[in-house]
């Protein structure tokens, strides 16, 4: 290994994760969702500062008030096309094809290259708050521009059945790869869309299994379409993490920073072992602590009814006034819902993020004294309408 | 080479060096800095003699520590005076004596832009009531005239379907639709009449649900849905009528047609505000609140005027609305179904006052809704279902 290569360390540990993202996850509850931009801004601040490329770590400089007024900005926007929107399309179609099913296919068709565009601004606001060595990172304004890419690459792919896919990986990857900066130097991404096709093959495979599996069971032949079925579907899941992981090592090897390089060795196997086995542990400490909250308040209804009298389950519900009930219900509710995203931080999040980030290398090190730091980005929205839309929910 | 005005850390031995890395926040270069800790003026300060010979100094008062770091082998420091530039203790001397010296190290820089935030989050709460209050209600209103009855027969459909599986106790099965024939006939006999006269954009279809509710509402598309818990709570007939009635008069009006679009405006509305964490919380609350409809007051006290012009036509008695709301408050408080849905009306007293009104000028004879044998039909229309 030459000297000039530096190596990721990944530095973050379970158990801190878990304390930082089940009290901010309460936290947010308890405000109504208002603590979700610290939550988001806490949360990053470590994933960051746990990949350090070459020993120094990633930071992360976002400040959760910028993301509160971009999300209040985008909801003063967003507000209107939805609300009037969905308003529209509910009434065509009810009038027109006496469905509701067209209007809520029509509703998300329409919100399609809001997504994209809010992603990319997404990605440059994330971007400019990220800092490595003391200088910012960067992403160029082009929002629509993707936008409209991303549409047509996604029609041209579905009209040719995905054989175009890798195409598009690749073209809507050299946008923005293209339009990055670290400091005052540019990213470049190079290579072609054709060496995807290597990493693409079996998912297409999983996806012509599939594909026959539907033609035999329209034959008649049942049993066979279940095997092959089975076998498609074992192989689009096992292609969808092999194409991936493997275009994300192709794409990564072929991007540039002026003469400095990058060498990633993700695995595909590793990355669906983490997806299992994370969901596996975290879905069993779910089933875990729901059997507990359920002997617990068993337990405490029996409490309460046993002194009442003989204890019937049925009239339990009937028995503990309305408002004792919706409380548990909402209660159980949250509980699970914090429970699962705290336990996915955990369980799969991590693990990844340890082994993409341990699994990269930047050669050509000695080029990195020559960048100079970029002017800041003040990007008042942040990454408001990926906020408002739901998109990006992990981190 | 240790700095002459350099004097040693508080409890450290004579010659005690430490290195950290010093990021300026304008290259890429990690400078490998020594530093010391060293009085400036009256107070202390932290110094950093860089590999070129340069020295930074940063008042101890003036450092920041960078929050939520993933481990606890480094201690990131800052400077509120150069918040772009870092410095990276690593060994394990140093933040111990930091951490005591400095006594800003938790401090936060000044929250930026307080009115900005205030003035759009006024904004947000605006265009949202704007949209939500107004502009939905009033297209929603506009557009309900141009529904095609087909249109407003499937919205209402599908609306029921929902309506069944959300109140349904298990979930694989809907509430039941009760359909003993002796009590559905005598239903259909006090639709007749109270459906006599009416001008109906399409045929009234009517249901009881097996459920304890006191509660009845009406959906787009004629559909008129009673819960068995209302027909028991009544004690008259005619109790039951004046429900009837008035919700025929919602169909009349096309109420729930608008009130079905208008809620499909503000789901996505609220759903963009609370985000996934409450969205399926906020879907549920929505059909609550489709079951609960809450027309305009102008909405209501139509359908009130519409139903008093029917049981008084038909000889029946238009105090019965009145006095069944009066007695299910004082049976079971104002937090029930559908007391609650009037009683949370303002001008409730006034609409007594309506329709003791309009009982007190009816002339001719009485004639109840249902003659006793029916009316014991009636109240055993759930009995198949029940089971």
């Amino acid at each position: 290994m030459a000297l000039t290569e530096l190596q990721t360390e990944y530095v973050g540990t379970r158990g801190r994760l878990f304390r930082l993202a089940l009290t901010s996850s309460i936290l947010t509850v308890l405000t109504l969702g208002i603590y979700r931009f610290w939550m988001k801004t806490r949360l990053r601040r470590f994933y960051w500062s746990a990949i350090r490329p070459g020993g120094q770590p990633l930071e992360y400089v976002g400040e959760p008030l910028e993301k509160l007024l971009g999300f209040l900005i985008a909801v003063v926007i967003l507000a209107f096309y939805v609300g009037i929107v969905n308003l529209l399309l509910m009434f065509l179609s009810f009038s027109l094809l006496q469905d509701n099913f067209a209007a809520y296919a029509l509703s998300f068709v329409g919100v399609i290259p809001m997504i994209f565009y809010a992603r990319y601004r997404a990605r440059r606001y994330v971007l400019a708050r990220t800092r490595w060595r003391g200088l910012r990172f960067g992403m160029e304004p082009g929002a629509w521009g993707y936008a409209g890419r991303a549409c047509l690459h996604w029609g041209i792919t579905i009209l040719t059945l995905g054989l175009l896919w890798p195409r598009m990986t690749f073209a809507l990857e050299k946008y923005r790869t293209d339009r990055t900066f670290f400091g005052s130097e540019r990213f470049v991404q190079a290579g072609r869309w054709q060496m995807l096709y290597r990493p693409f093959r079996p998912l297409l495979a999983g996806l012509v299994g599939l594909g026959t599996a539907v033609l035999v069971a329209l034959g008649g032949a049942t049993q066979a379409a279940l095997v092959v079925g089975g076998f498609g579907t074992f192989l689009t899941l096992y292609g969808l993490a092999h194409y991936k992981v493997h275009s994300f090592r192709l794409l990564t090897n072929a991007k540039s920073l002026g003469s400095i390089g990058f060498v990633a060795r993700p695995r595909p196997w590793r990355v669906l072992r983490v997806y299992f086995l994370g969901n596996l542990i975290a879905g069993s400490l779910m089933a875990v602590f729901m059997a507990a909250l359920v002997a617990a308040l068993g337990g405490m209804a029996i409490a309460i009814v046993g002194s009442m009298g003989e204890f019937d389950p049925m009239a339990l519900g009937a028995a503990l006034p309305v408002w004792l009930n919706t409380l548990a219900v909402i209660v159980i509710y949250f509980m699970i819902f914090v429970g699962w995203g705290v336990l996915q931080h955990v369980f799969v999040t991590l693990p990844l993020a340890r082994h993409y980030a341990e699994t990269l290398d930047v050669t050509g090190s000695h080029h990195l004294p020559g960048i100079q730091q970029r002017d800041r980005d003040e990007f008042t929205e942040a990454e408001g309408f990926a906020e408002a839309l739901d998109l990006g929910a992990a981190i | 080479m240790t700095h002459p005005a350099a004097i040693p850390f508080e409890r450290a031995p004579q010659g005690h060096h430490a290195f950290a890395d010093f990021l300026d926040g304008r290259t890429a270069i990690v400078h490998r800095a020594e530093i010391a800790i060293v009085k400036a003026g009256p107070d202390s300060a932290i110094q950093l003699t860089l590999p070129d010979e340069r020295v930074v100094r940063w008042p101890l008062a003036s450092l920041r520590s960078i929050p939520d770091q993933a481990a606890h082998d480094r201690l990131v420091l800052t400077s509120e005076n150069t918040p772009l530039a870092r410095l990276i203790l690593s060994d394990i001397a140093t933040p111990a004596i930091v951490r005591a010296r400095c006594p800003n190290l938790q401090k936060r820089p000044p929250v930026r832009g307080r009115g900005r935030i205030a003035a759009w989050s006024a904004a947000a709460l605006a265009s949202v009531a704007l949209i939500v209050f107004v502009l939905v209600p009033v297209m929603a209103d506009q557009l309900a005239e141009f529904l095609p009855p087909e249109g407003e027969k499937a919205l209402g459909d599908t609306t029921f379907e929902q309506i069944r599986s959300a109140l349904s106790e298990n979930d694989f099965n809907p509430v039941t639709i009760c359909d003993d024939p002796a009590g559905a006939a005598a239903l259909a006999r006090m639709q007749a009449r109270l459906e006599g006269g009416a001008d109906l954009p399409y045929p009234l279809t009517v249901h009881v649900l097996d459920h304890e509710m006191i509660n009845a509402f009406a959906l787009p598309g004629g559909r008129i849905v009673f819960f068995r818990g209302l027909i028991e709570a009544a004690e008259h007939p005619d109790e039951v009528a004046a429900v009837f009635a008035h919700e025929i008069g919602h169909v009349v009006n096309r109420d729930p047609a608008r009130g079905a679009l208008r809620s499909a405006g503000s789901i996505g509305v609220l759903g963009l505000i609370f985000g996934d964490f409450a969205g399926g919380a906020a879907v549920l609350f929505m059909v609550e609140r489709l079951i609960d409809a809450t027309y305009s007051q102008e909405a209501e006290a139509s359908a009130d005027s519409f139903a008093h012009g029917v049981l008084a036509e038909e000889g029946m008695s238009p105090d019965a609305l009145a006095s069944f709301f009066e007695r299910l408050r004082a049976e079971h408080g104002d937090s029930d179904g559908i007391v609650a849905h009037f009683m949370a009306h303002p001008s409730l007293g006034n609409r007594i006052a309506a329709a003791r009104d309009a009982a007190s000028r009816q002339a001719g004879p009485i004639r109840p809704s249902l003659g006793e044998k029916d009316w014991q039909e009636l109240r055993g229309i759930c009995r198949s279902a029940s089971g």
